[in-house]
């Protein structure tokens, strides 16, 4: 099988094969009753494992929502609770006395309701809000939802049976070590499916640029809540694991110091990095043990709190880590291993600045285009009007682009080409006009319904996930052709396999096209900026949009790639036969491309028609180069 | 009536103190802090330490707690937040939280899970408010609260570096440029806000009475929700914030009682927090619908509640 070996090439996201799941899930359920019947393993310390194990369930549980889809918890151990305390209500012995795995499930859907909620204001609120907002929801339920005897148990707390097999109740710490290993393992496996699925990608692009996110036809909104909610249900598990480990929880058992702790873990392990935030939650866990080990002068010169020094050296090590490494321990290792490999092997050769864009149909997972009468045109753009503040930023203006031709937008600065650009693609809306795509009023939809209607766009600032592979990349931009549910995805069975196996044929046809085949793994903002611009150009045609929307795709060219850059706008036209509109200052790339011409001035349209006759406008000069009496032909 | 007054002013001052803090570093260095609170608290400890343990009058103590938490706030910008200028300000956040951590660690670390008691001198003077008692340091601290907030802005504009402590985390370039020395603005700040947090720590404690880990970062978490409410980047605003969100909560608990359990005021600072934060965020959407009824097609009202 040769299509499993590029698969499992380090350019994407890794998999976990199933041999190794298997492994893993026997070696976690068989191993700590076995260990635990030995002297090694004593009952405290297996406790403490299971206690290490739920911090790491929670550890993942924040890596979704900060490390993949960028939006901070402060309050992550509200999730827990309610988790924890929704096992104990199900499985309880004074209440409904359900079997655990109801109470697990309960947990996580309790979880991903809370977080749901929490979510809500996320939509709106970003970075340092959001993190008040949270920390407020962490002191909230601490201090209130979990002190109702109904939730929390009051003062005496919740108890929470342990589970039993028949009529075998798991007793042992190190027999429920066993159950939590198995649901570590388990989300585990959950969690590198995520990363591989249409939601993880969703969600790294929600995180680099919603903007960029909704053109690839990311729903933003509806994935931030989406992250909220899976973080909230699997931090929902842990509780239940943390909870039933104890035995008894109390409101006070997840106070906000909690919720900063795994916030300290998940910095100090690296957001995004799954082997680094569960590494962080044992080393926070067992740091205390092994302090204890080496018990000697230091420790027993102050009574109180081994705790206490092992979270001054946590917290002392995320001021270092975050002052140092940004992107964490597992980024340090990484960035260390690359310079290694620059020391050993060099840069790849560079790709050629002319691909070959490789004539893809359209993706089985996106529905057939609408069929166009003759004439009508790709796009059609009516009397659109923008106006920011005081500053009316497009004047009525209207455009419309015919199927398989190039059409160019030009103007000086400031004319408001990105901006009508951005009406067109419901990036903002217009506070008059219409928008008709393929001959529906798109007036009324938002960004990523457009782009699903076949609307592919670059931006001016190279609209990329910056921190990811070109192929993750090519696969980001693949959103809409992998119409697969959320259980297909993180289990990865049945239609998740199909469509995951088409996109990444066709991000595989796509970097041989633009002869990046090198340059699979590397990270987008490590490339220069024209080399970016050819992926994003790539990423914008890989679903194989109807028409395709350039926002200044020369800038930053050299000449020569310039000049390469007309033949492959041709080719989009000729042998891909697309339609392209095209905002461009370069002039001779301009006339030497475009069917028509529009011109742009102080927000509206001054002139349109044949381009080497609308270059040569005195209306069009004048815009470009002021006032000054305007010479035969000045800008050809 | 009065006494849901009397009761949130007294509050209220306390978060105020802490708000300004919050706002002050927040305008001079861009970034919103979350460890002014244990700040305050261990400069309570340290209080403590000097009164009951070595034995100094309480003025002493008093003093060097707020030394210590200036300290403190110097130190930890003079070696970590220095750093990390063109950082995002969502990992500065969690850099202050884990100072905060690093702190808390500290109290259990030295000082223990127990509570302590640390007698402040003036035990014996109060006053009563329609059933409310009042004490001396509640006053100050409404005061302090009320000067601060609308003298400190206008006291700042009259020098240039006060001028550019206002404008250090909008715009570094030009405050360099006027001559201000951006490391020294950045230092003031927080050495001050902190020193302001463990002020506020002092002068809530006697209505209190008992320190534990942990203690001043409850009111903190109310004086950080007000600065935010405040607007953020304004002093007389946070001061309003404060007081708002002081009386929010004597009024809820007297107007609303507590539905048996205790902690219903972070539910009232939550609504009210998000109640603010939403209206601002929604506001501008609202301005524009209202004003351009018939903007786009005809359904342009109802697309709005699905994005």
């Amino acid at each position: 099988m040769s299509a499993t070996a590029t698969l499992t090439s380090p350019r994407a996201a890794r998999r976990l094969p199933v041999p190794t799941l298997l492994i893993a899930l026997v070696a976690a359920a068989v191993l700590p009753p076995l260990i635990g019947r030995t002297p090694i393993l004593s009952d405290p310390n297996a406790l403490l494992l299971c206690r290490a194990c739920a911090f790491g369930i929670a550890a993942i549980s924040l890596n979704i929502l900060m490390g993949y889809a960028g939006q901070i918890s402060l309050g992550q151990f509200a999730f827990v609770g309610i988790g924890s305390f929704a096992t104990g209500i199900v499985t309880g012995v004074n209440d409904l006395r359900y079997p655990w795995l109801a109470g697990v499930a309960f947990a996580a859907a309790a979880g991903a309701a809370l977080a749901l909620l929490v979510g809500l204001p996320a939509l709106r609120l970003r970075g340092l809000y959001l993190a008040v907002v949270t920390i407020g929801v962490a002191y909230a339920a601490w201090q209130w939802l979990f002190r109702f005897e109904r939730i929390g148990g009051g003062s005496a707390g919740k108890v929470l049976p342990r589970p039993y097999f028949g009529t075998h109740v798991i007793s042992g710490n190190a027999d429920f070590l066993a159950i939590s290993a198995v649901a570590l393992v388990l989300i585990w496996w959950l969690d590198v499916n995520l990363v591989r699925s249409r939601f993880g990608r969703a969600f790294q692009a929600v995180k680099a640029d919603e903007k960029v996110a909704a053109s690839f036809g990311v729903d933003v909104a509806r994935y931030k809540l989406l992250a909220f909610m899976l973080s909230g249900a699997v931090a929902g598990i842990g509780g239940a694991v943390y909870g039933t480990a104890f035995g008894t929880v109390t409101g006070d058992t997840f106070d906000y110091s909690q919720s900063l702790l795994l916030v300290v873990i998940v910095v100090i392990g690296g957001l995004g990095s799954r082997v680094g935030v569960v590494a962080a939650a044992f080393f926070a866990i067992l740091l205390p043990v092994w302090l204890h080990l080496v018990n000697g002068p230091f420790t027993s010169l102050f009574h109180h709190g081994i705790d206490g020094i092992a979270l001054m050296l946590n917290a002392l090590l995320l001021m270092y880590t975050i002052a140092r490494h940004p992107d964490g321990l597992a980024g340090a290792v990484s960035e260390a291993r690359e310079k290694r490999a620059r020391r050993r092997g060099g840069e790849p050769p560079l790709p050629p600045t002319r691909p070959n864009l490789p004539s893809l149909g359209r993706p089985s997972g996106m529905p057939e285009p609408r069929k166009l009468r003759p004439g009508t045109p790709v796009l059609d753009v009516r009397g659109v009007s923008v106006r920011f503040g005081g500053l009316q930023a497009v004047d009525n203006a209207s455009i419309r682009v015919d199927r398989g031709t190039i059409v160019g937008l030009m103007g000086p600065n400031g004319a408001g080409k990105t901006t009508l650009f951005n009406a067109i693609t419901g990036t903002l809306r217009p506070d008059t006009g219409h928008v008709e795509l393929l001959g529906q009023d798109v007036s009324d939809l938002p960004a990523h319904a457009r782009a699903a209607l076949g609307v592919g766009r670059t931006f001016q600032l190279i609209g990329l996930v910056k921190g990811q592979s070109v192929y993750e990349n090519l696969l980001i931009a693949q959103h809409l052709a992998t119409p697969y549910g959320l259980a297909s995805g993180l289990t990865r069975v049945g239609a998740s396999r199909w469509y995951e196996r088409e996109v990444r044929e066709r991000a595989d046809a796509t970097l041989e096209g633009l002869g990046f085949q090198r340059y699979a793994g590397t990270p987008v903002g490590r490339l220069s900026h024209g080399q970016q611009r050819i992926v994003e150009i790539g990423c914008a045609l890989v679903t194989s949009p109807e028409l395709v929307m350039l926002d200044e795709p020369s800038a930053g060219m050299s000449p020569a790639a310039a000049e390469d850059l007309a033949s492959t706008l041709r080719d989009i036209r000729d042998v891909l036969g697309r339609t392209v509109l095209l905002i461009e200052h370069n002039v001779p790339l301009v006339l030497d491309v475009t069917d028509e011409l529009y011109v742009m001035d102080a927000g509206r349209v001054i002139a349109d028609g044949e381009p080497t006759e609308v270059v040569q406008r005195p209306d069009v000069v004048t815009a470009y180069l002021g006032a000054a009496p305007a010479r035969e032909g000045a800008l050809a | 009536m009065l006494q849901v007054l009397v009761l949130g002013l007294m509050n209220g001052g306390i978060y105020a103190i802490f708000a300004l803090g919050v706002v002050l570093v927040y305008r001079g260095t861009g970034v919103l802090t979350f460890a002014h609170g244990e700040i305050g608290t261990i400069a309570l400890y340290f209080a403590y330490f000097l009164v009951a343990k070595v034995g100094l009058p309480w003025s002493i103590g008093a003093l060097g707690a707020i030394a210590l938490a200036a300290l403190l706030g110097g130190a930890f910008e003079f070696l970590f937040v220095r750093r990390m200028v063109n950082a995002d300000p969502v990992s500065t956040v969690v850099l202050t939280v884990g100072f905060g951590l690093f702190l808390l660690a500290a109290e259990f670390f030295f000082f223990g899970a127990s509570p302590r008691n640390l007698e402040p001198p003036t035990k014996h003077y109060f006053f009563v408010i329609d059933n409310v008692v009042v004490r001396p340091w509640q006053v100050a601290a409404l005061v302090l609260a009320l000067v601060l907030g609308f003298g400190l802005q206008s006291a700042l504009r009259r020098s240039d570096f006060g001028l550019g402590i206002l404008a250090a985390a909008q715009d570094p370039a030009a405050v360099r440029l006027v001559g201000v020395p951006l490391s020294r603005v950045t230092l003031t700040v927080w050495s001050v806000g902190a020193g302001l947090s463990g002020l506020a720590a002092l002068l809530v404690e006697p209505s209190v009475g008992v320190i534990a880990p942990g203690y001043a970062s409850e009111l903190f978490v109310i004086g950080l929700a007000a600065a935010v409410v405040g607007g953020l980047t304004s002093l007389p605003g946070a001061f309003v914030g404060g007081v708002v969100l002081g009386i929010a909560q004597s009024a809820s608990s007297r107007y609303l009682g507590s539905f048996g359990v205790s902690g219903l005021q972070y539910i009232v600072v939550l609504t009210i927090l998000l109640v603010v934060l939403l209206g601002r965020a929604y506001a501008p959407e609202v301005r524009r619908r209202l004003a351009t009824p018939h903007a786009g097609a005809p359904s342009t009202t109802t697309a709005g509640a699905a994005a």
